[in-house]
């Protein structure tokens, strides 16, 4: 059982933060709150990546004495994997993009309805008789 | 409605907390995701790209046009971000 609880609490951790986001991205009303949800979610998945990287007694996947001091015999076992690294690296610009312009776009709907909260929006566009844009 | 969510969160947690007992265990050197292509990367850097940190020659040459295309997205969302927030001034103005 605590062998279990060793080997697999990365994980359990990654999943009760995924299940912050979603909360946040089903239950709550406020739309910037729902944003934030997603971006909660999104580095729990990023941390997930990044965990499956890990090797035990590997270090930075950085080569020692890459230059200039004869060849050595590089074991892939002393270095941590370097791919979900890299992945991650686009995933964050990613969700930096998309954080940037859903926040642009709440600016758009704060300026037309004057608030953020879901239910107050769909009431306002149930009651108003021009369409919006 | 928010006892409803709460419900779905907790399931879906469930279901991936069931999934774990299939991972692979955290550390392990014989993962999957150790043993199959990044060996590769990391025994040929030095050889192929004389860069000593493989995240930066995975990033920059491997797999460049990947990087090429995460620059364009992120000129994507900087271009929308403008145009978002531009439109709006705009027509205000004309009122």
């Amino acid at each position: 059982m605590i062998d279990l609880i060793i080997s697999k609490y990365n994980y359990w951790i990654y999943i009760v933060l995924m299940m912050i986001g979603f909360y946040a991205m089903i239950g709550k009303k406020n739309l910037v709150k729902k944003i934030i949800g997603i971006n909660i979610f999104q580095t729990a998945i990023i941390l997930f990546f990044v965990s499956t990287a890990s090797k035990r007694g590997g270090t930075l996947p950085i080569i020692e004495h890459a230059h200039g001091h004869g060849a050595h015999a590089i074991e892939a076992a002393s270095y941590i994997n370097p791919l979900p690294h890299v992945l991650m690296l686009t995933a964050i610009v990613v969700m930096v993009s998309t954080l940037g312009v859903a926040l642009a776009i709440m600016i758009l709907i704060y300026r037309r309805y004057n608030t953020l909260e879901e239910n107050e929006i769909l009431e306002q566009r149930k009651w108003s008789s021009n369409p919006p844009f | 409605m928010r006892i409803l969510a709460l419900f779905t969160v907790i399931i879906t947690g469930i279901i991936l907390a069931y999934g774990t007992q299939d991972m692979p265990d955290w550390g392990d050197p014989k993962s999957p995701a150790s043993i199959h292509v990044s060996p590769r990367y990391i025994e040929k850097t030095i050889e192929e790209t004389a860069t000593p940190n493989v995240v930066t020659s995975l990033l920059a040459d491997y797999r460049g046009y990947d990087t090429l295309g995460e620059t364009t997205v992120i000129f994507t969302a900087g271009i929308s971000c403008i145009l978002i927030l531009r439109i709006r001034k705009r027509r205000r103005e004309q009122k």
